[in-house]
């Protein structure tokens, strides 16, 4: 199974327009990789210049051993002959064939023989859950139907890379946690490399082996979920990943100690970063703790807004001005306006520079900026 | 959307499937269109015996009377049919649109009905109806009222004016449609009276269908040939002045015929060119999501909009209504009498295996070519964005400025001899009905793709399809309704074509539309209409299926 290359790609619309820029990446074989990042930031286009029906205005793609695009060699690997099954966002499946005849239309193509075609149309089906279906018009079938249809189509020429856009956007919560699972089971039967383009960060954090996260065109991190979540390589990374979204205080940096209005807080002794006037704290919902009474290292808040979840509590506090959410699954009951001390454990704090690059060291390099 | 990037091995991609279509694309029209316009302007500028130099057709004609009379002339009733149209089209949408009169659908196939019948037989049933015999003129000869005559300047704007408000009706109704109901309902709000409203809130949102309606009927009136023949007597407009000068030089080198045919052509494109930059001018992006709602008027203004609506359909159905009645009506000559026959069919028996035939077979070769061709081009146009596509869009689009009578000369001119002796053959017919009415299936097909996502197509190609099997089995079926629209619209455009078939036939490939032009010119009226009628039925009946089985409505037309 290959691994994907990509070397310094960029599409550019026109002189200006960087769809995606320098983009360096090595997709491992075998893995699940997540391209992850808000709207607009160049996933679709990354995957469709691998799948080749894009071109990029600079750089080198490999596919496997195979040179799957490089300008400077004028060579383009017709699409077909990349050997990847590509799923769209839009499933873009033909209205006017049945399932049936959407699923063998590769295998048509291809000319695989007939007896041979219906067996493997079966099997995809049936792993699928679509053996039911297929002699239904596709305008027939539900949104999670159709998605799997356009999986089987695609499964059924047995890629050894399958690209997918984004499959899960357009079902409903419930669907979507079940298809999930069985991409991830999908992933473990075939063994095949799977690029997975979502800009819903729970998503790539439960499924991916590797998340390669973009802004702008430009590649942020490329790293295992938990790494990126654990050592965000910057500002962007850390405020991507994780639900509630991070708590960022600005303040600066002097002597060891990170200092805003109302806060001094020591960072940990491992690492002590220069000084700086301007720079930026990390710090996670549930890696804060709330205690009731004072204590060395503890910051006096006030308890602005309780959100139980049934099986959490969610505090917002305001410290020196500034409004933190806080996760809780023990600990005391909290009422509204109580004064609260917030401790933030050393080993978990963040710090990102002024131009948002991660302060305390990662295990991972920090890539673009 | 997205735009292809620069290829990096230029030959292996120029020979594959889309350039290959695109390359066959542009010689065609290059050699249909093109050429033959080329060859025009050439003629135009080429002196007969040294004289005045390259100019010197030009300076004849701007010096002496009969020749530029002809183009004021055109000017004249274009302008006067185009501010008519305006005045009595607007009114019309209006109330057909807004007011819940009596058989509101029924006008508007009947709108559709007057549109596409042949205009110029259309004119001879004005003049057996208000000519000097004529069966109205005497009528009301009789109780002492003398109707102005239908000959001259004032005949041919009336019956332009009733052939062509159709384009403003349509136009504007389909404006009205895309206006939401609280544009008007905040104008009223604010104490704005039903006119005022229409004048300052309503009337510049249909700029745009306005001003393309308005240009669309000078540029039919411009271009008409079949009407001023037979209304215009000693008041010449320029395509009669054309197709006259035409038929003298026939067999020479038709110069002045092609200095004739340039200024039409200039006039045309002007007004085409005229017509997009206004309509993308006044585009404002309105969509309707709760579009303007029925009224219920009051008596006075109900009676005034019924009398008005009826009178207009009315008096547009009276031409036609005259000549179903006079087919079946025996004829002494010109003069029809009132004894019911079916001897006017005969004629269109015998000619089953001639013109008739002849004209469903060209316009079918010619309409198959045409969606066959136009789709390809839709698919350039749409999706394959770049500098070649937008050539061949405008190309395409020109073909839609060049007029019937101007592609006839230009046709002649170019392959009159040979090697590619091609005039009186009916190949060349086919050929310039299909280059006349090809932008029909292109903007039929590409609007359809625009709706369509190119993931349908780059799925096939993921999966292995070339683009010529994508095409075929995808775009293709998924774009069937779009074709068979665009094929029908064209379908029936061809079927009554005349003023291109006029200059382009021999005798053995003549068209129904010739032959009923030839019996009007010999004053067989009953037979005129026997043919009129069989040619109404052929040009209404894939409108019909459009409008029923395919859910078009009648905007579909303009
Ligand atoms: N044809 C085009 N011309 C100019 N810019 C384009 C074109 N196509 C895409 N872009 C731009 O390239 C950028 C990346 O687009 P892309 O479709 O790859 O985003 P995406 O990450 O897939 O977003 P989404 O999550 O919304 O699907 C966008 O900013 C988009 O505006
Ligand atoms: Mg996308």
């Amino acid at each position: 199974m290959p691994a994907i290359k990509l070397d310094q790609v960029s599409r550019a619309y026109g002189k200006q327009v960087y769809a995606v820029r320098d983009l360096t990446l090595e997709i491992p074989d075998g893995s699940f990789t997540t391209l992850l990042g808000p709207s607009g930031c160049g996933k679709t286009t990354t995957l469709r210049m691998i799948a080749g029906l894009d071109m990029p205005t600079k750089g080198t793609i490999r596919i496997g051993d195979k040179l799957a695009f490089s300008l400077e060699e004028g060579k383009s690997l017709a699409p077909a002959k990349r050997g990847l099954g590509l799923v769209f966002q839009s499933y873009a499946l033909w209205p006017h064939l049945t399932v049936a005849k959407n699923i063998s239309f590769g295998l048509e193509v291809q000319k695989v023989p007939r007896a041979e075609a219906t067996r493997r149309i079966e099997q995809v089906a049936t792993a699928l859950q679509i053996d039911g279906l297929l002699g239904r018009y596709t305008s027939e079938l539900s949104g999670g139907q159709q998605q799997r249809v356009a999986i089987a189509r695609v499964l059924v020429m047995q890629p050894s890379v399958l690209l997918l856009d984004e499959p899960l956007s357009n079902l409903d919560a419930t669907l979507r946690m079940d298809m999930r699972a069985e991409l991830k089971r999908l992933h473990q039967e075939t063994g095949a490399t799977i690029i997975y383009v979502t800009h819903d960060q729970l998503e790539a954090l439960t499924m991916s082996t590797h998340i390669a996260l973009m802004q702008s065109g430009r590649l942020q991190q490329f790293a295992p979920p938990l790494e990126v979540y654990a050592h965000p390589a910057n500002q962007f990374a850390a405020d991507f990943l994780g639900n509630p979204r991070i708590n960022l205080l600005e303040g600066s940096v002097e002597r060891g100690h990170f200092k805003c209005a109302g806060l001094d807080l020591a960072l940990p002794d491992t690492v002590s970063p220069a000084d700086t006037p301007t720079a930026t704290l990390g710090l996670r919902a549930e890696e804060l703790r709330l205690h009731g009474a004072s204590g060395p290292g503890l910051a006096e808040a006030r308890v602005t807004t309780l959100l139980p979840t049934g099986s959490d509590w969610y505090y917002n506090v305001e410290l020196a001005g500034k409004s933190l959410i806080v996760r809780q699954n023990d600990g005391p009951q909290l009422r509204l306006g109580e004064t609260v001390h917030v401790e933030a454990r050393p080993e978990s704090i963040k710090l990102f520079a002024g131009d948002g690059r991660a302060l305390l060291a990662a295990p991972t390099v920090p890539m673009g900026s | 959307m997205s735009s292809v990037a620069t290829a990096p091995s230029p030959l292996s991609r120029l020979l594959s499937f889309w350039p290959i279509v695109t390359l066959v694309a542009l010689a065609t029209s290059t050699f249909l269109l093109l050429l033959p316009v080329y060859n025009i302007v050439g003629l135009s500028f080429s002196g007969q015996e040294g004289g005045a130099g390259i100019f010197e057709n030009y300076i004849m004609f701007f010096s002496e009377p009969y020749y530029y009379r002809s183009l004021i002339n055109s000017f004249i009733v274009s302008i006067s049919a185009m501010v008519l149209a305006l005045l009595i089209g607007v009114p019309a949408a209006y109330i057909v649109s807004r007011y819940d009169i009596v058989g509101r659908s029924l006008i508007k196939t009947a709108v559709v009905l007057t549109f596409v019948s042949p205009p110029f037989i259309g004119s001879y049933s004005w003049v057996v109806l208000l000519g000097r015999k004529g069966v109205l003129s005497q009528m009301f000869a009789d109780v002492g009222i003398s109707l102005p005559s239908i000959y001259g300047a004032p005949g041919i704007i009336f019956v332009f004016t009733l052939q062509f408000f159709p384009f403003v009706f349509l136009l504007v109704s389909s404006g009205l449609k895309s206006i939401d109901q609280s544009v008007e309902d905040a104008a009223r709000n604010l104490g704005s009276g039903e006119g005022r409203t229409f004048f300052t809130v309503i009337a510049p949102l249909l700029l745009p269908s306005i001003t393309t309606g308005a240009l669309l009927v000078f540029i039919a009136s411009f271009t008409d040939l079949g009407t001023p023949i037979i209304l215009g007597e000693r008041f010449r407009v320029l395509p009669v002045l054309i197709y006259g000068e035409f038929v003298n030089d026939f067999g020479g080198r038709p110069v002045l015929a092609s200095t004739l045919a340039v200024l039409l052509l200039i006039v045309t494109t002007g007004a085409l060119l005229l017509q997009r930059r206004l309509a993308a001018r006044f585009s404002y992006a309105t969509s309707a999501i709760r579009p303007l709602t029925l009224q219920s008027p009051g008596p006075l203004k109900r009676f005034l909009a019924s009398v008005f609506i009826y009178g207009l359909v009315l008096l547009a159905l009276l031409p036609m209504i005259n000549i179903v009645i006079s087919a079946f009506l025996k004829s002494n000559g010109p003069v029809l009498v009132a004894k019911f026959t079916l001897a006017n069919f005969d004629k269109v028996w015998r000619m089953a295996d001639g013109p008739l035939l002849n004209t469903v077979m060209f316009t079918t070769i010619a309409t198959a070519m045409c969606a066959i061709m136009g789709t390809m081009i839709a698919y350039i146009i749409a999706r394959r964005s770049g500098r070649i596509s937008a050539l061949l869009d405008t190309v395409v689009m020109f073909s839609y400025a060049v007029p019937g009578i101007v592609l006839g000369v230009g046709l002649v001119v170019t392959y009159h001899n040979p090697p590619l002796a091609l005039t009186g053959t009916p190949l060349i017919l086919i050929l310039a009905y299909f280059i006349r009415r090809l932008p029909f299936s292109v903007r039929s097909s590409v609007s359809s793709l625009q709706q369509l996502s190119r993931d349908t197509e780059e799925a096939s190609i993921n999966l292995g399809a070339g683009p010529g099997r994508t095409f075929l089995k995808i775009t293709v079926p998924l774009l069937s309704m779009a074709i068979l629209s665009g094929a029908l619209l064209t379908w029936s455009n061809t079927i009554r074509e005349l003023s291109a078939t006029l200059v382009l036939q021999s005798g053995s490939t003549t068209t129904i539309s010739v032959e009923i032009f030839n019996e009007v010119a010999n004053g067989n009226f009953g037979t005129a209409s026997a043919l009129g009628m069989t040619l109404i039925v052929l040009t209404f009946l894939p409108l019909l299926l459009l409008f029923t089985f395919l859910g078009k409505n009648e905007e579909a037309l303009v």
